[in-house]
């Protein structure tokens, strides 16, 4: 296949620009750097076979989307468990239809102001993963509800509950009293 | 969002409160139940000092220094990377301009020939790969504006809109064409917005005018002697909403 000096400048322009976005989100989806730098290359790859096709809409939301899909394909092949255990979990809060653990503690504000760096990273990475991408999408890289759900596949009202749920087990597990 | 979107949840409703996505009838009636039920009201407070605590305390960590150039490598990209290739393409259509003599063929095309737009969207790329968007990083704008200095001939308006969710985040010096362009750079949320002030004493003024270049929203405009550009990620209502901000803000506010 010949491929012009139109695809890569627009790879170098669409693609590049969010390579940083692109790497976080696959070290928070995959859990280490050395996968997430693996992801983010493939991710690279597919995108620049794609470049024709990214037509309008945003760049950065098009990049994430192929990152966030390459991402589950290798979860899917590396740690298929992850993916099992988090579907489980969701069916059953959906049954319930209520955020988080009802009784899980509802801590002072104060307390969640002082947690360090190291019990914050444990907590979102102790996240299932369809609450902790969309977590990630939304308060680390700032994405509107919109492009969360174009980037996870999913409905805004899914992206809705998904990030209640994400946010109160975060808050329920960095109250909780060290052990 | 639509009605159909808005859960019966008043919980989900206070998390998309904090988020900003709520339209203005809907906050209220959020803000209502929200003085009524300290719960609500509670869990408000809970998931903001969350996301204060995320955008505190939680590292950003940059890829390693050896990717982009392997995934350079592997979609066969020239190394050292290319200059934007607005340069090259601005050059060749000027020198077939210049050989079709003109009138026709530049009527027939005149949104290829904007070698300022090009520019425009190249310097804002190439900030959003640098290490550092900004030459200097200060939310206030009497440390912005003296920057500029001596650095440019005229140094730009400078207006604060930290309050309408549009802080000032510093600003950088640009090259559009051959000429320093003082670029003032504004954030919304996590996006940049960066808003070059091209000196052009020349032109009339004229309204904002939008464009999509490569995935990036534009709007432009002239004002007092200046060409406005304003370009992001960010979705056009947002940016038309910060362009119509950042023209009726007094700078003196």
């Amino acid at each position: 296949m010949v491929r012009g000096d139109d695809d890569n400048a627009r790879f170098a322009n669409v693609v590049l620009p969010h390579l940083k976005d692109a790497y976080a989100l696959a070290r928070w989806i995959t859990g280490n750097r050395a996968d997430a730098e693996d992801v983010v290359q493939d991710a690279c790859l597919r995108a620049f076979r794609a470049i024709r096709s990214f037509a309008n809409g945003s760049a950065r939301a098009w990049v994430l989307t192929i990152v966030r899909n390459t991402a589950y394909t290798w979860i899917g092949k590396n740690r298929p468990a992850a993916l099992v255990a988090v579907e489980d979990i969701e069916a059953v809060e959906i049954a319930r239809a209520i955020p988080g653990d009802p009784n899980a503690e509802t801590p002072e504000t104060a307390l969640i102001a002082q947690t360090d760096t190291a019990r914050l990273e444990a907590a979102i990475s102790g996240l299932p993963i369809p609450f902790r991408e969309t977590l990630i999408l939304r308060d680390v890289q700032g994405l509107d509800y919109r492009e969360i759900a174009e980037v996870t596949g999913v409905p805004i009202g899914t992206v809705m509950s998904r990030l209640a749920r994400g946010r109160s087990r975060l808050i329920a597990t960095i109250g909780r009293k060290e052990s | 969002m639509t009605r159909s979107m808005i859960p019966e949840d008043p919980r989900l409703l206070v998390h998309a409160y904090v988020d900003g996505e709520l339209d203005p009838a809907n906050a209220l009636a959020v803000e209502k139940r929200m003085a009524a039920d300290p719960a609500l009201a509670a869990e408000c407070e809970r998931v903001e000092a969350l996301q204060r605590l995320v955008r505190e305390r939680l590292p950003r960590e940059a890829p390693p220094p050896g990717l982009l150039a392997r995934i350079e490598a592997s979609v066969e990209l020239p190394r050292p990377r290319a200059q934007p290739s607005w340069r090259a393409l601005a050059a060749s259509i000027a020198v077939t301009a210049v050989l079709a003599s003109g009138s026709t063929w530049l009527a027939l095309a005149p949104e290829m020939t904007d070698p300022v737009r090009d520019g425009v969207v190249a310097a804002h790329i190439r900030s959003l790969m640098a290490p550092h968007p900004i030459d200097v990083a200060s939310s206030d704008r009497h440390t912005v504006k003296p920057w500029f200095n001596g650095r440019v001939a005229e140094a730009p308006r400078v207006v604060d809109l930290a309050k309408e969710e549009f802080p000032l985040v510093g600003g950088r010096l640009d090259v559009i064409g051959q000429t320093p362009v003082p670029t003032l750079v504004y954030r919304h949320r996590q996006h940049l917005i960066s808003l070059m002030a091209v000196p052009a004493s020349d032109r009339a003024n004229s309204a904002p005018v939008l464009r999509m270049v490569g995935g990036y929203n534009m709007l432009r405009w002239t004002e007092d002697g200046v060409f406005y550009w304003a370009i992001s990620d960010i979705g056009t209502a947002d940016l038309d909403k910060f362009v119509q901000l950042f023209r009726t803000s007094s700078p003196d506010q």
